[in-house]
């Protein structure tokens, strides 16, 4: 038995932080029971995946109804709903989080944007640049089609070009439309996507500046990925009838769960942390299941994981969107203290998880 | 090994033993013991030598409950110290490795909490149990949640409303202690006790026992997801592993 050592961690000095955040739904918000009904759902074994219960309401897109249900919508249609959807939750979520700072959209000089749930081209990037007065030498980058995971891979793509240009505005946007990659049809994969998944966008404003304190928000300390490549094909687009349909294996969160140790002890074993030394968990609502595997794979508990649970119940799972809708809430909770550490936890398709140290 | 003011640490084998020592006050817990205890888990939590916990007195007590100096009329009291020692025994709690409780004498207030929070329990005949905290003014923390799980809602509150003291062969009876000995066989039964645990296969005893104690707090919905995440990982472990290679090649 060795003594003991205390905490070395070691405060990285100078590091962007992530300076203000700002989300958004759709207006139209909906029970699960809702939603089925709306569909027109009746099989008993598809209704069981909307009264599971973890999931209590979510911000959707749905057509205008045919007969009082939704109508079959076509690629076309989807198309432009993942596109409007970008535009005005993407201006909503950006104003929210530039407001706090007293900034405007010409403030920005770099310019991340994920998305799995549509595809555009010019890039949301432009599309968005355009509507709201960005300025016209913004750096962009789209980045398409990775997935729930994707919200930190576009955190370490911000915060290293914040960190090289002391001083300048990066922001991030996380756009998942998801009922717009939603198909139906009698597929119980497909009903677990559709029951699953909601519609939300959030904005996370990053840069290094001295004047900026722990008060504002969280440096962002390090990152560390994992990709379980055996495990490729588990999540995944298909075509159904010309449509992007997501298929999510059944073995997604035993996965996660097995492996989610290996990027966190990498990480904080780095940093001579313990999983005790961390304050907060800002974990993406994947799922009951997968949240219960991390739980219970790191030795995790409902209260770590409350702003995952609660993100979930009230949201449904946001992709890459959902994991700043969780930070969001502890914000609000208002305990976060200076000094606090923190680890935020983002899975998805390959299979990825990705990891990240923040400290106030 | 630490040098601690309230505990002393013994270590044999893979068994690490902590006497709660401060004989001038009949071992009872104040700030410091708090402390020394928190230190005393982040070691034992990281040893990768230790298998089994074990918490015991000294000098014929277990624990005479909480210390009033601590506490003072010059300042308002608040809740933080309190809050500490509930930290601490959630972590003993969810220690990572077996913990057991072997009582000796009183075990009073707070060392009554300390034995609630082991996996098993063993005291000499002698032993009494007390939680005094209601009848002085105060709570006995979070024994009004752990107590009835052991011995059932009638029960706990006639312990903690009245005060009352059990003996050490009640306590086996209603289920709190797992054997009772004389005291001149203490350390056999002890080490008989221990000896039962092993083999220590740290992810079953973590599953098991973090289901065991989320079992009256859950539905059956969101805990047979609990029950799933957590057999999936004891049936990866390396104990499970080795008992499936074991099997093949019989």
């Amino acid at each position: 038995m060795s003594i003991n050592k205390e905490s070395t961690f070691i405060s990285p000095g100078k590091r962007p932080r992530i300076v203000s955040i700002g989300t958004a739904n759709p207006p139209c918000k909906y029970t699960q029971e809702e939603v089925a009904q709306l569909f027109g759902e009746k099989n008993p074994r598809i209704l069981q995946f909307f009264r599971s219960g973890h999931i209590k309401t979510r911000h959707l897109y749905l057509p205008e109804l045919v007969n009082g249900i939704i109508p079959e919508e076509s690629n076309q249609q989807l198309i432009d709903k993942h596109f409007n959807g970008a535009l005005e939750l993407g201006s909503l979520a950006i104003n929210e989080s530039l407001a706090p700072l007293g900034l405007s959209p010409y403030d920005i000089d770099f310019f991340c944007c994920l998305s799995t749930t549509g595809f555009l081209c010019p890039g949301i990037t432009a599309y968005i640049a355009e509507a709201m007065k960005f300025r016209n030498n913004v750096y962009r980058a789209d980045i398409l089609g990775m997935g729930c995971n994707a919200g930190l891979n576009g955190l370490q793509h911000v915060t290293a070009l914040t960190h090289v240009n002391p001083g300048k505005l990066g922001l991030l946007l996380c756009v998942e439309i998801c009922s717009a990659a939603y198909v139906y049809n009698d597929n119980l994969y497909t009903a677990v996507v559709n029951s699953l998944f909601g519609d939300g966008v959030s904005a996370a404003l990053v840069r290094q500046n001295d004047s900026d304190t722990w008060e504002k928000g969280p440096c962002v300390v390090d990152f560390e990925s994992h990709i379980i490549m055996e495990a490729i094909g588990a999540m995944r687009f298909e075509l159904d009838n010309n449509k992007l349909s997501f298929y999510l294996d059944k073995d997604v969160p035993y996965v996660i769960g097995a492996n989610v140790e290996k990027p966190i002890n990498r990480l904080l074993g780095r940093h001579n942390l313990k999983r005790r030394d961390i304050h907060h968990w800002i974990v993406h609502s994947g799922g009951k299941k997968v949240i219960d595997a991390i739980e219970y794979n790191l030795g995790l508990t409902d209260y770590n994981m409350r702003h995952t649970l609660s993100v979930l119940k009230n949201y449904g799972n946001l992709s890459s969107a959902s994991f700043l809708f969780s930070y969001k809430e502890l914000k609000r909770e208002g305990i976060i203290k200076q000094g606090d550490l923190g680890v935020s936890i983002t899975m998805g398709p390959g299979i990825t998880i990705e990891t990240a140290l923040l400290t106030w | 090994m630490n040098h601690y003011n309230t505990l002393k640490v013994e270590k044999e084998g893979n068994v690490v033993t902590v006497y709660l020592n401060r004989p001038d006050t009949k071992n009872s817990i104040n700030m410091q013991m708090v402390n020394d205890l928190t230190n005393l888990m982040d070691i034992v939590e990281d040893a990768n030598d230790v298998a089994v916990l074990v918490l015991r007195g000294s000098n014929d007590v277990f624990c005479s409950g909480i210390d009033f100096h601590d506490f003072s009329l010059d300042k308002e009291q608040n809740i933080y110290g309190l809050q500490k020692w509930e930290k601490m025994c959630r972590r003993l709690e969810r220690l990572n490795k077996f913990t057991v409780a072997a009582v000796e004498g009183k075990c009073i207030g707070g060392g009554f909490q300390l034995v609630l929070l082991c996996d098993t329990r063993i005291a000499e005949k002698r032993a009494q149990f007390c939680f005094n905290e209601v009848k002085l003014g105060f709570l006995p923390g979070m024994a009004t949640f752990r107590l009835p799980k052991y011995i059932g809602l009638g029960r706990a509150k006639n312990l903690i409303l009245t005060g009352s003291a059990i003996k050490a062969d009640k306590a086996l009876d209603w289920g709190l202690l797992d054997k009772v000995c004389e005291q001149t066989i203490f350390s056999e039964t002890l080490k008989e006790t221990i000896d039962c645990l092993l083999p220590f296969h740290p992810v079953a005893l973590e599953m098991g026992r973090r289901l065991l104690n989320e079992c009256y707090a859950d539905t059956y919905e969101n805990y047979i997801g609990h029950f799933l995440a957590a057999q999936n990982r004891a049936i990866n472990s390396e104990a499970f592993k080795k008992l499936i290679s074991l099997n093949v090649s019989h």
